[in-house]
């Protein structure tokens, strides 16, 4: 009687695996066109690209620019909003077809992941306060402690910087940058390192209690959409790539650029080869 | 606070309400059929109630969600972010729930039992007469701090990408500049939630003493 009762659940085990494979005859582009959606993962405390804005909606860089993609496509986009160190995974997983983010173009991240058309200049810089004259240049964070968000390219590109410093710098990890500027504010750390877009959107929200420190420190980088690079993902992310370099040819992303980060970036089509 | 921010956090309010009162409704029955099992003469379901509860009792919260959503679609079940959320909460009070149960049952005094043997009473009568209504009894306030714990433990499920009361402060209070105000508020309302459970729990007590209830 055991013996039946394993090997029923052995078969069960065993169905339950094999229909979703099954299933995957069509290709990821597909599949969002029957389906209408397209699912993308990102993360909400990473402005001006992706956050909730004072009244309590969705909005940002990613919004709009995704709005576009959608149209291109003929979908609609339905978000999936996760804490960062978790949006990767979940991709990897299956849970969305695609991450906003954006994320810094690595080479780390190139290995494992397709980066489609950059967004954005990534290039990392300090936010200090505004009335803290100790920090005029970036190399002025030697001894001091320094905020960045946990598993991200930027926290990477300071302690990076930092190494090459006379003085040690602490790194201290949050789970989102939002909570490095709340401690920057609250002066529990001298300074936070974030990429240009980021930190000068915040400082222009709010002037009198922060301030960009120019010129930035890292090297020079770009923002991208993610995808995988699992061969039933990429005409999907092919179809992506194509709508966002339609979007960059007929100057709507330059718009968008322009609303979200107040200046407009020359970017790739292609993402080009990181040096770090 | 504008209204609309203030309704925002409402809804979130109602989201974490709802996924945990659904949990511990859910977590109640496996935690029945766990404690049923755990409690029998039979070693094949003795073992596995054991194991379950061991592994979910054992493994933290914050980890079996993680492991829900992101390992489940490796084996070909994509559960969206809600389900993945429902799932983890469930198993995780059932085992808790399993073993309130069973110290409920396993506090029945001897004697009783022995006593209702004598005057010829059958298991499923001493079950439904005397074991079930001493159980529930000894049971209710231990379940009642379980359901604040999982409305409490609810601000996790975040990571899976569930925007709850937490979250949604969270979310506000990064936009608003005002952590203050919504963390505040948010504690405020887990307080109020949180404190009607306990005035249900004490109606229930009190039902179940007058004989009310079972």
């Amino acid at each position: 009687m055991n013996k039946r009762l394993f090997v029923q659940i052995t078969l069960g085990l065993g169905l339950m695996m094999t229909t979703p494979m099954m299933a995957q005859a069509q290709d990821a582009l597909a599949r969002v066109k029957a389906a209408g959606v397209l699912k993308v993962g990102t993360e909400t405390a990473f402005a001006p690209f992706d956050f909730i804005d004072a009244a309590g909606d969705h909005a940002g860089f990613n919004v709009d620019a995704f709005a576009e993609v959608g149209k291109e496509l003929g979908v609609t986009i339905k978000w999936v909003e996760l804490p960062w160190d978790g949006v990767l995974p979940a991709l990897e997983a299956g849970q969305f077809n695609m991450v906003a983010g954006p994320a810094t173009i690595t080479k780390a991240r190139l290995e494992r992941y397709r980066f489609l058309s950059p967004v954005a200049e990534a290039t990392v810089a300090i936010l200090r306060r505004a009335k803290d004259d100790a920090i005029k240049k970036p190399e002025d964070i030697a001894g001091k402690t320094v905020g960045a968000g946990k598993a991200t390219a930027q926290l990477a590109q300071l302690k990076t910087f930092a190494a090459t410093l006379p003085r040690p710098v602490e790194a201290r990890e949050y789970p989102a940058f939002n909570e490095a500027y709340a401690d920057l504010a609250a002066g529990r750390i001298a300074a936070v390192a974030n990429s240009l877009p980021n930190i000068a959107f915040v400082a222009s929200k709010q002037p009198g209690t922060f301030a960009v420190v120019l010129p930035p420190f890292g090297q020079k980088s770009y923002f991208g959409y993610i995808g995988t690079k699992k061969p039933d993902d990429q005409p999907l992310l092919d179809a992506v790539q194509a709508a966002l370099v339609k979007i960059k040819a007929d100057g709507r992303m330059k718009k968008m650029q322009e609303k979200w980060f107040g200046t407009a970036f020359d970017t790739p089509d292609v993402a080009p080869e990181p040096s770090f | 606070m504008t209204p609309r921010l203030f309704e925002l956090m409402l809804k979130a309010a109602g989201t974490t309400v709802v996924i945990s009162v659904a949990s511990i409704g859910i977590g109640l029955l496996i935690g029945i059929l766990v404690c049923a099992a755990r409690l029998s003469p039979r070693p094949w379901l003795r073992w596995p109630a054991g194991l379950f509860v061991s592994f979910f009792r054992g493994v933290p919260l914050l980890v079996q969600l993680l492991l829900i959503y992101n390992l489940l679609p490796a084996i070909g079940l994509t559960v969206p972010s809600v389900v993945a959320a429902l799932i983890g909460l469930s198993l995780c009070t059932a085992a808790y729930q399993a073993e309130n149960l069973r110290g409920g049952f396993t506090s029945v005094p001897r004697g009783l039992l022995e006593a209702a043997d004598m005057v010829g009473l059958s298991p499923w009568q001493q079950f439904r007469r005397i074991r079930a209504p001493i159980a529930l009894r000894l049971t209710v306030p231990a379940l009642v701090n379980e359901a604040i714990l999982i409305l409490k433990a609810s601000s996790l499920i975040s990571v899976v990408g569930v925007i709850e009361l937490t979250r949604t402060a969270q979310n506000l209070a990064a936009s608003t500049y005002e952590p203050l105000l919504f963390y505040a508020v948010a504690g405020g309302l887990y307080l109020a939630i949180n404190w009607l459970v306990a005035a249900g729990g004490s109606l229930a007590e009190r039902a179940l003493r007058r004989g009310r209830l079972a």
